[in-house]
């Protein structure tokens, strides 16, 4: 069972097990992650050692915070691809709302159209106190037809 | 014949090889409307013909699915580009990594337009100079990382600048992540990283990437950022002031 829950991992990332098995816990990748400029006293290797061992790890703050940046990739001695794995788990769970969003709007427009994707997730803008940039953010708002109207 | 050549880093063989299919991407349909604008014509200028690819779809960015799915969105736009050009450009650094991922067989040519750019021709085509300005050039994290998709010369934007006397700073900044992957999930992650990136830049944040823009715009007190296009209008004599 949670072979197969590992298998499911690993196919999305889109890559062999053995391309992420390699790792020698060299830790190199945590010395460079962004997410330790910020304090958030994480290690990636952690991310691939759980799910070695069996255990998915939904919560960790990796899959919760990891910005893809490929710090980690960059600087790993077999370029493991960290934040494909990332990827991959996140996409196992129902999402945020703006990745849904996103997606729906792929399967509605062909594209993300962004007006349809501020409308969408405008609560939670309000919400997290995004709109007191909106000053900031008049400049990209311009007004563009659904994508499907333009045939371009 | 020979002023169109000097046009390129490599020599192309013919003048048909100029024209490149453009794969300008969801930003820059919206958000990034001015990057888009503003690209075009520095291609007009510099005589290199981009046709948009017709009917093009989203390349997935990050949040698309398995890497399967995304891999199968960017070659469905490169089967489109085929009409046009089998060499393409596209100015999204994420839009251009999908791409080159997706070009498994290497039969299509494609690039970002920072790889295009030939600052000796770019050189005989100013008419201002940047004396006196400072800048901070600032590629973020996929213009750079990782090096199968990354840019040929990591160091374009400062060539650029020096070349035109602009002064430099933040060298220690110019790959830091903006966060901008998670920008509206988690804001507080932007802010804190774009933090450092702020402190640690002098004068104007020159990007080239939409999402860098958009999120170093909105936490930026003092900071002008600006697309590198602008500055390349301005260098041009198209734009009054950066
Ligand atoms: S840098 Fe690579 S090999 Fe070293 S611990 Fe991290 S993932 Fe493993
Ligand atoms: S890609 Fe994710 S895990 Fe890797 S260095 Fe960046 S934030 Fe850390």
């Amino acid at each position: 069972m949670l072979k197969t829950e590992r298998d499911e991992i690993f196919e999305k990332t889109g890559q062999r097990r053995e391309d992420f098995s390699v790792c020698m816990g060299c830790k190199i990748c945590a010395s460079v992650c962004t997410l330790n400029d910020i304090g958030k006293n994480v290690n990636p290797q952690d991310l691939l050692l759980s799910i070695f061992l069996g255990h998915i790890p939904n919560d960790h703050s990796i899959v919760t915070y990891c910005t893809s940046c490929y710090r980690c990739v960059e600087s790993c001695p077999w370029r493991i691809k960290i934040p494909e794995i990332v990827r991959a788990i996140r996409e196992r769970s129902k999402g945020d709302l703006f990745t849904r969003t996103f997606k729906s709007s792929i399967a509605i427009f062909g594209r993300a159209y962004e007006p349809y994707i501020f409308f969408r997730i405008l609560p939670f803008l309000l919400k997290k106190g995004y709109l007191r940039y909106l000053p900031r953010w008049i400049r990209y708002m311009n007004f563009s037809f659904p994508p499907f109207l333009l045939r371009r | 014949m020979d002023k169109i050549h000097e046009l390129f880093l490599s020599p192309f063989p013919s003048e048909e090889m100029m024209h490149y299919a453009y794969y300008p991407g969801c930003s820059l349909k919206g958000s990034a409307k001015k990057l888009d604008r503003d690209l075009r014509r520095v291609f007009e200028i510099l005589g290199i013909k981009l046709t948009e690819i017709e009917n093009w779809k989203c390349c997935g960015a990050f949040e698309y699915g398995s890497l399967k799915q995304i891999r199968e969105m960017s070659k469905v736009n490169l089967k489109k580009a085929e009409r046009i050009s089998f060499q393409l450009i596209a100015a999204c650094p994420l839009c251009c990594k999908n791409l080159k991922e997706a070009n498994e067989d290497k039969k299509y040519s494609i690039y970002h337009p920072l790889e295009i750019l030939n600052v000796d021709v770019l050189f005989a085509k100013a008419k201002r100079e940047l004396r006196g300005l400072p800048f901070t050039p600032y590629y973020g994290c996929l213009l750079l990382r990782p090096k199968e998709t990354a840019i040929k010369d990591p160091y374009v934007m400062e060539r650029v600048i020096d070349k035109f006397g602009g002064s430099l700073s933040g060298e220690k900044i110019r790959d830091r992540c903006c966060g901008g992957n998670r920008f509206f999930v988690d804001k507080e992650l932007s802010l804190e990283l774009t933090r450092t990136i702020l402190a640690k830049s002098r004068g104007f944040l020159v990007v080239f990437c939409p999402l860098c823009h958009m999120v170093l715009r909105t936490f930026s007190e003092r900071n002008k950022v600006i697309y590198f296009t602008e500055l390349l209008l301005y260098l041009m004599g198209e734009r009054e002031k950066l």
